[in-house]
């Protein structure tokens, strides 16, 4: 009995995706902007599990702890100078500028640390939030891309404007319902790519491919 | 009778419990690193671990330097 209606055989095109199109970059232990980066992992990342954006604050937030730790640094050459510690004896006069450095150099460790890995990374199934609060706090989070509801950015003043960073806001149904990327570079970037790993989410999901 | 009293060793007292509780914090930036590293890697480990341990490592000898100068 012939068919009173044939359906097309065309098929609906997979959209081309903005991240497929970049090349692998080279990683680079200090940036703050990587786009599939070539050698980078972390913990709970699965063995197909590729990463498409790794981000950190941009590098010019780190200003102002440079700045102080230089100034701390640089004290005890001024203080001396200045003859301000000459009425105490030597030997603790001595022992108090080690001190001094000591504390200089975990106050600068500290903030490069906490630089270093507060990392945010975006992969081909979920978003990662990565925070180092302090030296003995940790807190590391997840939810999966078809779970994000919202992305918004934020960019705003004329430092952020200058270097092009802000912060990028994703709200989603998991059981952290606020991820915040802050101070991110290329913003808008980041939200065009979260963008089109969603929607090849949603046609993952239409197909009913598990990747 | 004059009791003559130095403030002195209690400082010296007071400097070597500060820098014993010192190296105890710098021991914790050493096993925080070691266990950051192990959650991240983007290739600066080993230069990551050596800070730390050489800021331990200033730590101790601060205290040892202490002991015997002051």
């Amino acid at each position: 009995m012939p068919d009173v209606f044939v359906s097309s055989k065309k098929t609906t095109p997979i959209k081309k995706t903005l991240y497929k199109d970049l090349p692998m970059q080279e990683r680079r232990p200090l940036a703050s902007f990587l786009m599939r980066p070539h050698g980078v992992s972390f913990e709970t990342k699965e063995d197909e599990e590729q990463i498409i954006l790794f981000l950190r604050k941009h590098f010019v937030t780190n200003i102002p702890w440079m700045f102080t730790s230089t100034v701390m640094f640089l004290t005890p050459t001024v203080v001396t100078g200045f003859g301000i510690l000459d009425t105490i004896p030597t030997n603790f006069k001595f022992v108090f500028i080690m001190i001094w450095y000591l504390i200089s150099m975990a106050y600068t460790l500290e903030s490069f640390l906490t630089w270093f890995f507060n990392v945010y990374i975006v992969t081909d199934e979920r978003i990662i939030d990565i925070d180092f609060y302090n030296l003995t706090y940790k807190e590391v989070s997840d939810a999966n891309l078809d779970k994000i509801e919202d992305v918004t950015y934020k960019m705003g003043g004329v430092i952020r404007t200058l270097f092009n960073y802000g912060d990028v806001l994703i709200q989603t149904a998991a059981e952290i319902t606020n991820f915040d990327f802050l101070a991110v570079p290329y913003p808008d970037k980041v939200v065009k790519v979260l963008q089109d790993l969603r929607m090849e989410e949603q046609q993952e999901a239409l197909e009913g491919r598990v990747r | 009778m004059i009791i003559s009293l130095s403030i002195w060793p209690v400082i010296k007292i007071l400097v070597i419990i500060l820098l014993g509780i010192y190296i105890v914090f710098a021991f914790v930036i050493v096993r925080q690193v070691q266990l950051m590293t192990d959650t991240l890697e983007v290739g600066f480990e080993k230069q990551l671990k050596f800070l730390s341990f050489l800021h331990f490592l200033f730590a101790i000898a601060v205290l040892i330097f202490s002991i015997i100068i002051l």
